[in-house]
């Protein structure tokens, strides 16, 4: 039988997983994988809570909308991404530091 | 203001006043465009009209006048200014006009040609706005004001060759010593106003002033105000102690000395006791008899000795200004006055006609291209010849200053003795040795002034390889005032009797009750034996000097005593001059290693302070901000490490903040 | 048997998103990542969201990945060298740091997990007793269907139009610097 905390722990670890991309990344597109792995580990558990809800389908319905908002978010990213490429010539964002001191 | 515009003899001796003053100051604008003069001497000659014609005549034996204007005030004290116009102040200033004017007559042609002359003009008319201010003040303040210009205007005209040395020195003393007296002056007036509160000649000593209404002059404070102006007026008036600056002040131009001597600075001291006459007591006009006796027959002892012939003529100004004060000393100031006016017109005849002298031995000295002293009588003699009519003003002028009847000196002269003889016997006991002293005196002045004329116009010329015929008679511009001074130096411009002072239209305008009994035997006694004296001095001087039968060693102490002025210099450079340069000397010392050493020494305890103060705060407080400082910036250094810009970072840091809550709420 | 297939996709998905984060090589990298999003969709399956695991596969592996791809290979120059260099480590060194904050949050969550289980949320349980929870037979599609469309459809709209947002910005910015 597959319980709740399988699902639970299993969304623990990759949502760490993650974490530890966006935190450790030299590569803006690497913190933006990071980013979708998060929202997987998300939407992970929407699903797993969502299925003792049978009367209203929550889990479900905000898991997809949690996917499309990722897709949105990734579509903006990305061009975000390609500016600061353009302005930069780089996507490490070590090398960013406009907001320093 | 309307009586300033109206003829009134207040605004005229307003303009008397202020026409020498507009004379020095457009002299002052024009400086070296104008050396003629003529604009002094027309500021002094219109300055002589106004004063006979329209101030001395409508006040003379009239009501005193007087006019006040308020000047300033501090606190309740004003302090006014005003003019004062009763018979001494018209008649001083008619007698310093009338002086005035031959001297500025005979400068332009005693002093033409000299490079400084626009100076001369300048200073010589100053020199009469001050005096003659000084005449009309109607207060002591303002007297003191105008007492001050003399004293600087003399200061200016004595070192007038300021490139000589000696005139240099001359003025400086001549200042100096005129300082002892101003202090006198200013302590005086700083008395009088403590005690009445206010300086008016008028409120003071007029009619109903505070002296008329009989208050008690013998308190100690009254004592030392009289003493204190006494002293103004020893300084200005070369009284014995404090009279070495008069025979050095000879170092000025020669016309410059015969107003100084006749009538304006030395005058000054005389107008200024007879002015405030009322307040001395019977202590201080003793001391005031007793000192112008010693000072008469000190000056005329030095004058027995001297070879410059401005000096001896300095010494007897001294001498006579001896007779004034003891005619002040006695009460008899109106007596006093009378020898002043008329020794006025005398005195700088005398001295107009020692200044042709030297005039012309100056010339003769300048076209022989010799070296010796124009003004030394031992280089003079057989002038009479040369020069006849200034030898016959001279000889005038000398009867005059020896008493001989028919001259004006024999009037005012013997005005103060007999009076003094009257004093004396009034009061009796050793009071006579005044009188007695005074006639001794009268009897040197004969001898030294014949010394002098037999010296310098008997026998023959003693320069024997010069070319005498060089020697001509003085120029008219020269003999023109000093005749006019030589009909002054006669009895009748004074009294019609030439042998009785009494009947002096000065005395009585002056009108001075005498406390004592008038002696009449004293009258017919008292010139006969002057006159006598006289004539006795005149044939032993004539014998001596003219015939050349010199009885005495010229080496002798005496002698050397009195040409020597009595070592007064010599005394005054010992005593003052050196214990002034000692207490100097000690006052360096003392400065240097007592006082620089507190100093030094202070110093370095401050320094060693600072020094430590400098650790303490280097190792200590700055140590202490530095470690504060150094801490913050440690800090900062750490906190801005967090500030990278690193969008991971800020990111890691929020995550931590937050893993750090949750750790927190669980373990809570 | 279901539970060694759970298992099995657990495994794939946590060791491929290891490797995600591990790599050095970036194309690599990415790749793995859609091996990561499959075994996602397939523990969806296991939580009876059969419908979410398409959706997962159609948009991220349809939409999301490619788009990545192309980012990844406009942008960066070093692919050529990233392509060509092949490094001498396979892995990156892990950053000590940030190594030490995610295991602090696996530790915090697993800590929570374990708490949790203690007591189960009073809806979950009351749903199980009613038998009120999702049946491996239910038309989940035609439930999801009538939900967007009656209780759903304001977010649904507002997401919709959100949608239509984002796309028109990243459009927006990644036009041509010159066209402005």
């Amino acid at each position: 039988m597959i319980t709740l905390t399988h699902f639970l722990v299993v969304s623990a670890c990759i949502f760490c997983i993650g974490l530890y991309a966006v935190l450790s990344k030299r590569n803006a597109i690497m913190i933006l994988v990071g980013i979708e792995l998060m929202i997987n580990a998300a939407v992970l558990n929407l699903v797993a809570f969502g299925r003792y809800d049978k009367v209203n389908y929550g889990g479900q319905v905000f898991a997809l909308f949690a996917i499309v908002l990722a897709a949105a978010a990734v579509a903006v990213g990305l061009a975000i991404i390609l500016n600061v490429y353009r302005k930069y010539k780089t996507i490490n964002p070590d090398n960013i530091t406009d907001l320093r001191d | 203001m309307r009586d300033l515009l109206t003829i009134s003899p207040v605004s005229m001796s307003i303009l008397v006043v202020l026409l020498p003053l507009l004379a020095f100051v457009i002299q002052a604008i024009l400086g070296k465009k104008s050396t003629s003069g003529m604009i002094s001497l027309i500021a002094i000659a219109a300055s002589t009209l106004i004063s006979g014609g329209f101030v001395f005549t409508a006040v003379w034996d009239n009501p005193t006048i007087s006019t006040t204007y308020n000047w300033f005030t501090i606190g309740d004290k004003t302090f006014t200014i005003g003019i004062l116009l009763n018979n001494l102040s018209v008649l001083m200033q008619f007698i310093v006009c009338i002086i005035a004017l031959p001297v500025h007559i005979y400068s332009r042609s005693y002093m033409k040609g000299d490079p400084g002359i626009h100076r001369y003009w300048m200073y010589l008319s100053l020199f009469c706005f001050a005096m003659l201010g000084l005449t009309i003040s109607k207060n002591l303040f303002m007297m003191y004001i105008f007492w001050e210009l003399v004293g600087f205007a003399s200061y200016l005209l004595i070192g007038f060759w300021f490139t000589k040395e000696a005139a240099v020195q001359a003025n400086k003393k001549a200042f100096l010593v005129n300082r002892i007296g101003d202090l006198g002056f200013l302590i005086g007036i700083a008395i009088i106003f403590s005690t009445f509160g206010t300086l008016d000649l008028v409120d003071l000593f007029g009619t109903d002033g505070f002296f008329a209404q009989g208050i008690d002059k013998n308190t100690t404070w009254m004592t030392v105000a009289g003493i204190a102006f006494f002293l103004g007026a020893m300084a200005k008036s070369a009284q014995f102690p404090l009279h070495v600056w008069l025979p050095d002040a000879m170092e000025g131009p020669t016309s410059v000395s015969s107003l100084i001597h006749a009538a304006t600075m030395v005058a000054a001291g005389v107008f200024l006791l007879s002015s405030i006459f009322p307040l001395f007591n019977e202590t201080v006009l003793l001391i005031i008899a007793i000192i112008g006796t010693i000072t008469a027959l000190s000056s005329a002892f030095f004058a027995l000795g001297q070879y410059d012939i401005k000096k001896i003529l300095a010494f007897s100004t001294i001498s006579q200004l001896g007779y004034m004060m003891v005619g002040v000393g006695i009460g008899a100031w109106d007596a006093a006055m009378f020898h002043l006016t008329t020794h006025a017109f005398f005195k700088c005849l005398l001295f107009l006609c020692a200044g042709a002298v030297i005039h012309e031995m100056a010339h003769l000295k300048a076209h022989e291209n010799q070296e010796f002293d124009p003004q030394d009588l031992r280089n003079m003699g057989g002038l009479r010849r040369y020069m006849p009519k200034t030898f016959t003003l001279m000889a005038i002028a000398s009867l005059a200053l020896a008493g001989f009847p028919l001259t004006s000196g024999y009037l005012s002269k013997d005005a103060i003795v007999i009076t003094a003889w009257e004093w004396a016997l009034h009061h009796g006991g050793l009071y006579l040795i005044i009188p007695v002293l005074l006639v001794v005196v009268s009897i040197l002045t004969a001898f030294y002034i014949g010394r002098l004329i037999f010296k310098a116009f008997f026998g023959e010329f003693r320069l024997k390889d010069l070319n005498v015929t060089h020697l001509h008679e003085a120029p008219h511009a020269m003999l023109i005032p000093m005749l006019l001074l030589g009909i002054g130096a006669l009895f009748f411009i004074f009294s019609w009797n030439p042998l009785s002072y009494a009947d002096a239209g000065i005395l009585q305008g002056l009108s001075v009750a005498y406390p004592f009994a008038e002696i009449h035997a004293l009258h017919v006694i008292i010139p006969i034996i002057l006159t006598c004296g006289s004539l006795i001095a005149w044939w032993i001087g004539w014998r001596w000097y003219s015939k050349g039968s010199y009885p005495l060693n010229p080496h002798s102490r005496w002698i050397q005593a009195s040409l020597n002025q009595g070592y007064l210099n010599e005394l005054y450079h010992k005593t003052f001059v050196e214990s002034t340069l000692a207490l100097a000397q000690i006052s360096y010392w003392f400065d240097r290693y007592v006082i620089d050493g507190l100093v030094n020494f202070s110093a370095t305890a401050v320094r060693s302070l600072s020094t430590f103060s400098s650790w303490i705060d280097r190792y200590i407080v700055d140590g202490f901000v530095n470690t504060v400082a150094g801490t913050t910036y440690y800090i900062g250094h750490l906190l801005r490490w967090i500030q990278n810009g690193r969008l991971q970072n800020y990111l890691g840091f929020a995550f931590t903040v937050v893993l750090i809550g949750i750790i927190y709420l669980i373990i809570r | 048997m279901e539970e060694v297939i759970f298992y099995a996709f657990a495994a794939l998905a946590i060791g491929s998103a290891l490797l995600v984060v591990g790599l050095k090589n970036t194309a690599r990298a990415l790749f793995l990542f859609f091996i990561v999003l499959f075994a996602m969709a397939g523990l969806f399956l296991f939580a009876l969201a059969d419908f979410v695991a398409i959706t997962q596969i159609l948009i991220y592996v349809g939409g999301v990945l490619i788009l990545m791809i192309f980012a990844f290979m406009l942008s960066n120059k070093e692919l050529l060298a990233d392509l060509q260099h092949t490094s001498a480590r396979f892995l990156s060194l892990p950053n000590a740091q940030s190594l030490l904050l995610v295991l602090g949050f696996l530790g915090v969550m697993l800590y929570g997990i374990a708490e949790w289980q203690e007591n189960t949320p009073y809806w979950i349980t009351e749903n199980i007793r009613r038998g009120n929870i999702i049946q491996p037979t239910d038309n989940n599609i035609n439930q999801l269907g009538v939900k967007f469309m009656t209780q759903y459809v304001l977010p649904f709209e507002v997401v919709s139009i959100f949608l239509l947002m984002a796309l028109i910005g990243a459009a927006h910015l990644s036009r041509k610097e010159e066209d402005r």
